[in-house]
């Protein structure tokens, strides 16, 4: 029955509702844009009311934050996390920094591209974004969930060696676990 | 074999009953937590969604069978108690396997679920679910003393260890247990506050320091059945708590109200207070509430 | 029959000891028969009322055996002969076999002797051997003869010397050694005698049941002994306290009415040791330490049981100590296990063996499951029972001493299941096997009985009715082989059987259906792949949690512990030797000192003579 492709619409579209309206969200403060989290999680733009929550460990979350730059240090913890999430899960990079550097552009060891290394399903541009410019990026991505269309997971694993490739290249000693699900 | 049908019917009646009304408590008590912190807050029905997407996540390993047969314990214990202790007063949808000597054995089981989930998240070897094990059971053992007090006292004073035979007094009497062994009401509020782990005593979870303790390693289906095993095992608790002291209830309705009633006791302590440490947390349960503890079997003993 | 048993006991242990200097196949073959031919002698042949004389130096020695000791020596030749199969394995390769195999055979028959006499000689005879033949089983190590060794052979003389002074104070009175002579006029005697007798023979008693100030030799000695030994030195020898502790509760003290006092103070002294063994088992780190703490607790409920003596209570208390033979016995052997795989027994070292030795994983986890008392084992009808009974002979403060000892055991309990089976798997025990086939089929067994019990107790509850009856107690409840209804003062009905059928069914539903399915869509993974932060553990970190396991709740319970009761007896040492030093500074050893006493005291003498004469 499952099977059936009318019964897994019908499954697919709850499963998207739930999960548009239930977003946990591994904020895993790497760069100076995890200042702007706590006034979008509290009382004045209180972004629980959509849904969106902290989680505490990468196995329960389904959105990993990335807050700004990110060093290449930081990068090696932020693959091996993301890599620990269950699926589905969902990348949003967060800030000018992850787009194309943003202030840190040139420096020696952040990376500026986000993309290159990471799927990223939403980008929330700006140099601090105002909560505002969060709880946007955050419809934008509910919206995309809704639709099926936050598939950076997907993409993730068909391009696997890619990625694995790019991340190689700024990481210089790759002790790392494999991939394994 | 048509009752027995009839039973298992009525059996699943019960859990699902349990589970609705427990997660709307739950997502109830998020809703007034944003309240009182002046937030709009998610709606109530949020944790039916989040039980949902956790239900469709993906849970690709395991670190072992001890963290699958954890939350199978756990839910196990909650069905356990949710179909012994009587829901409503002789319905026929609602099962009640009890019989005479069930307060005990169900001091028992409530005390397995959380053993059940400890040797879970012992499977995981994260060194934060083991600490917050033994948080939990260290605390577990402070909150029982006062809360095993209340109930010696009930015992006592009415000379029976069945639930439905202190209902039946309740109804003879007519007056509610919380206004005739009043100490023995508020020795077990207090050992409530511990079980259900709201604010001053949640040193289990504590996700600033243990990042969620005993679940940090369970996503998607593992926390999913822990969820709604914790959501039927609240309403157990609290169903309890009502049979105990106020009298059971005729109708849904009313065992609604009685059950959000003293659900709102340790929320509302758990939003405006800080957290203790586990010690402190132990201590606070040895101290008034085993003074109260002490007071109702006195009062058990005299009357 | 009788004495045949025992003298197929001796021959076979000495046969067994002399076998090792031919063959160690057959010196294992030996022993074995000379546990098992014995035992199923004792089961086929030996019915009540069967009863055997003997005449020695004018001392009437008999032997036979009623309802009450059938059902020690049930726990007696069956632990021993489980844990007979388990030796066989445990001593491959071990030296001192002979010196093993002898004490153990000699154990066996020494209990068994105890539960045959019908007379105080053969009854302090057989416990001597079985004193001195557990004494040399404590120092089989060759470790800590002088602390443990010593406590526990200090303890077991005391024990010994109020035994037989309260045999010869008998004597003078009675002219019989016969125990049916003393329950018959034990009521007529002086109240002073009333007193003095039980009091000396709750000591001997005692010692071995590890009440509370008499426990501290138990811990030393449970875990100074070859695991194999010291899961019937915990499960079955200690048990023969608590058997002579039946007759001198029930046969003797029912009768008189200073026997009010006596119950309580054992109920309360029972009590007070199951707290006291369960907050020090929670503190050790060694797994034999633990749970010799945890024996000491568990006899403690036994002994709240048999003190409160009410018929429930006792049927509690006496189901209590089969199923402690049962479950404490298993985690012994277990710790055996892998003390013999790993090479240590120590929580902080040994850790997620839970892969490796999967069967003594879940021999040990139903027997703790059992020990902690939760539902469908045998430990939660004892306890129910006990609770039953203890409220309804209306002992509320003695009911929350033993909830919260029970409570609390939970720690320990849990502390042992993570410390040896869960946590992260270290590479340094990565290669650790199973253990063999013939310890773990014991261990199985054992645990196998311990789920028969808490679901049947009526197999059990059988026997220790006839026993009961033959006390004196009156037919207490109905059991059949599927269901018992007991009584209880208040008049309640307490059903056992038909609920825990509904909560097995459930229970195997989940964990067949549920988890079993579930478990095979996914796929394991190292239990270095956690979530830390995002950091890779690297192979050598250990990142178990081991060290100061229960730190919060001990921290809490901080100011009891701080008082042992060992302190006191180190205390009372230190002084006696401080005495006997100065009196030791009186004899010198020099001729001339000895001529001043000689002279002073002559002085002295003269100097008051005529106050003195």
């Amino acid at each position: 029955m499952i099977n059936d492709k009318n019964s897994q619409k019908i499954v697919d579209f709850i499963s998207n509702w739930a999960r548009k309206h239930s977003i946990w969200v591994l904020g895993y403060g790497t760069g100076c844009g995890a200042i702007e989290i706590p006034p979008t999680m509290t009382s004045r733009y209180d972004a629980e009311r959509l849904g969106i929550r902290g989680a505490a460990t990468p196995r329960q979350a389904d959105v990993l934050l990335i807050t700004g730059y990110l060093t290449t240090k930081t990068l090696k913890r932020v693959i091996r996390v993301y890599e620990q999430m269950q699926d589905p899960k969902y990348v949003v990079g967060f800030g000018s920094c992850t787009i194309n550097g943003g202030m840190y552009y040139d420096s020696y060891n952040t990376i500026n591209v986000l993309d290159k290394y990471l799927p990223v399903d939403v980008y929330i541009n700006g140099c601090m974004p105002r909560p505002e410019a969060v709880l946007s990026g955050f419809g934008k991505l509910q919206q995309l969930i809704g639709e099926g269309k936050a598939n950076g997971a997907t993409k993730y694993k068909e391009n696997l060696e890619w990625y694995r490739a790019n991340q190689k290249k700024v990481i210089p000693n790759w002790v790392m676990p494999e991939y394994n699900w | 074999m048509n009752e027995l049908w009839f039973d298992i019917m009525g059996a699943i009646v019960t859990v699902i009953v349990a589970f609705v009304v427990g997660i709307t408590y739950m997502g109830l008590s998020r809703k007034i937590t944003a309240r009182v912190q002046n937030r709009k807050g998610p709606p109530f029905y949020q944790n039916f969604i989040d039980a949902l997407k956790l239900a469709s996540k993906t849970s690709a390993i395991h670190h072992g069978f001890m963290q699958h047969v954890g939350p199978a314990f756990m839910m196990i214990t909650s069905i356990m108690s949710v179909l012994i202790i009587p829901v409503l007063r002789g319905n026929a949808w609602f099962v009640n396997l009890n019989f005479h000597g069930d307060l005990i054995f169900i001091l028992y089981i409530m005390v397995f679920g959380p053993l059940g989930m400890a040797l879970g998240a012992g499977q995981t070897g994260n060194p934060n679910s083991a600490i917050g094990v033994t948080r939990g059971l260290s605390q577990m053992v402070g909150f029982e003393i006062p809360w095993v007090m209340a109930l010696v006292a009930l015992m006592m004073q009415y000379h029976t260890t069945s639930i439905v035979d202190l209902m039946n007094v309740q109804i003879q009497s007519g007056m509610w247990l919380m206004f005739s062994s009043p100490f023995a009401f508020i020795a077990a509020v207090m050992a409530m506050l511990g079980m259900f782990r709201y604010s001053p005593f949640d040193i289990v979870g504590a996700p600033q320091e243990l990042a969620s303790g005993p679940m940090s390693e369970n996503g998607g289906k593992y926390l999913f059945t822990l969820m709604s095993s914790g959501s039927i095992f609240a309403f157990a608790k609290l169903t309890l708590y009502v049979d105990l002291f106020m009298g059971g209830a005729g109708n849904l309705v009313e065992l609604v109200i009685k059950t959000f009633a003293l659900y709102l006791i340790p929320m509302l302590y758990g939003v405006t207070s800080p957290r203790y440490r586990t010690e402190q947390s132990i201590r606070w349960f040895w101290g008034w509430p085993t003074f109260f503890g002490f007071l109702a079997i006195i009062y058990a003993v005299v009357f | 029959m009788n004495y045949i048993i025992l003298v197929v006991f001796l021959g076979g242990a000495l046969l067994t000891f002399f076998a090792g200097k031919i063959n160690n196949v057959l010196q294992d073959i030996l022993f074995l028969a000379s546990i098992l031919v014995p035992a199923s002698l004792f089961f086929a042949y030996v019915h009540a009322g069967n009863i055997f004389n003997l005449t020695l130096g004018g001392i009437h020695l008999s032997l036979g055996i009623n309802a009450m000791s059938w059902l020690f020596a049930l726990i007696v030749l069956g632990l021993g002969s489980m844990a007979a199969f388990y030796s066989v394995s445990f001593m491959k390769g071990k030296e001192r076999r002979g010196y093993f195999y002898f004490n153990f055979i000699l154990t066996i028959m020494a209990m068994t002797g105890i539960l045959m006499s019908r007379d105080l000689v053969s009854f302090f005879i057989f416990w001597e051997i079985m004193t001195w033949s557990s004494y040399l089983m404590t120092v089989y190590n060759g470790k800590d003869v002088q602390t443990v060794g010593i406590k526990y052979f200090v303890f077991s003389a005391i024990g010994a010397y109020a035994m037989l002074m309260a045999i010869v104070v008998i004597h003078s009175i009675n002219g019989s050694f016969m125990i049916e002579d003393l329950v018959r006029s034990f009521p007529e005697m002086p109240v002073n005698m009333q007193i003095l007798i039980p009091v000396l023979l709750l000591t001997g008693f005692g010692v071995k049941a590890a009440i509370m100030p008499l426990h501290v030799w138990a811990p030393g000695a449970y875990s100074n002994a070859p695991m194999a030994y010291t899961s019937i030195f915990s499960g079955a020898l200690s048990k023969m306290g608590i058997y002579g502790m039946v007759i001198v509760m029930v046969s003797l003290l029912s009768y008189v009415p200073e026997g009010y006092w006596f119950r309580e103070v054992i109920a309360w002294m029972g009590g007070i040791t199951a707290v006291i063994g369960t907050l020090w088992a929670i503190k050790q780190d060694d797994a034999k330490k633990l749970l010799a703490y945890s024996s000491i607790a568990q006899l403690g409920y036994i002994i709240v049981g048999i003190g409160i003596g009410t018929p429930l209570a006792m049927m509690a208390g006496l189901f209590l100590a089969v199923v402690h033979a049962l479950f404490k016995g298993t985690l012994f052997l277990a710790v055996g296990a892998i003390e013999r795989q790993t090479g240590t027994s120590n929580f902080r070292e040994v850790t997620g063996l839970i892969r490796k030795m999967p069967w003594t994983f879940v021999a040990s986890l139903i027997s703790i499951i059992s020990l902690a008392g939760i539902p469908p084992m045998g430990g939660f009808v004892g306890k129910w029972m006990l609770y039953e009974s203890l409220l309804t002979s209306n002992h509320y403060l003695l009911v929350i001493v033993i909830f919260f000892s029970s409570t609390a055991a939970f720690l320990y309990c849990y502390k042992f299941l993570f410390g040896f089976f869960l946590g992260q798997e270290e590479k340094e025990w990565a290669n650790v096997k199973e253990a063999p086939v013939l310890m773990v089929v014991p261990m199985l067994i054992l645990s196998f009985f311990s789920f028969l019990l808490g679901t049947y107790p009526g197999i059990i509850l059988k026997p220790i009715d006839a026993g009961m009856q033959y006390l004196g107690y009156g037919i207490t409840q109905n059991h059949l082989w599927q269901t018992s209804v007991i009584f209880n003062t208040w008049g309640n009905q307490v059903v056992l059987q038909p609920l825990l059928y509904s909560i097995i069914a459930i229970f195997l539903f989940f964990l067949i259906f549920l988890t079993i399915k579930s478990f095979k869509q996914t796929r394991y993974v190292t239990t270095k792949d956690i979530s830390s932060s995002g950091e890779v553990p690297k192979e050598h970190e250990n990142l178990t949690f081991s060290v100061d396991f229960m730190q919060p709740f001990m921290r809490a319970v901080e100011p009891v512990m701080r008082r042992q009761i060992d302190k006191y007896y180190t205390g009372l040492a230190n002084g006696l030797e401080a005495l006997f030093d100065f009196m030791r500074k009186i004899y010198t050893g020099n001729g001339q000192t000895y001529a001043i006493y000689v002279i002073v005291f002559v002085v002295i003498l003269l100097l008051f003579k005529d106050i003195l004469f």
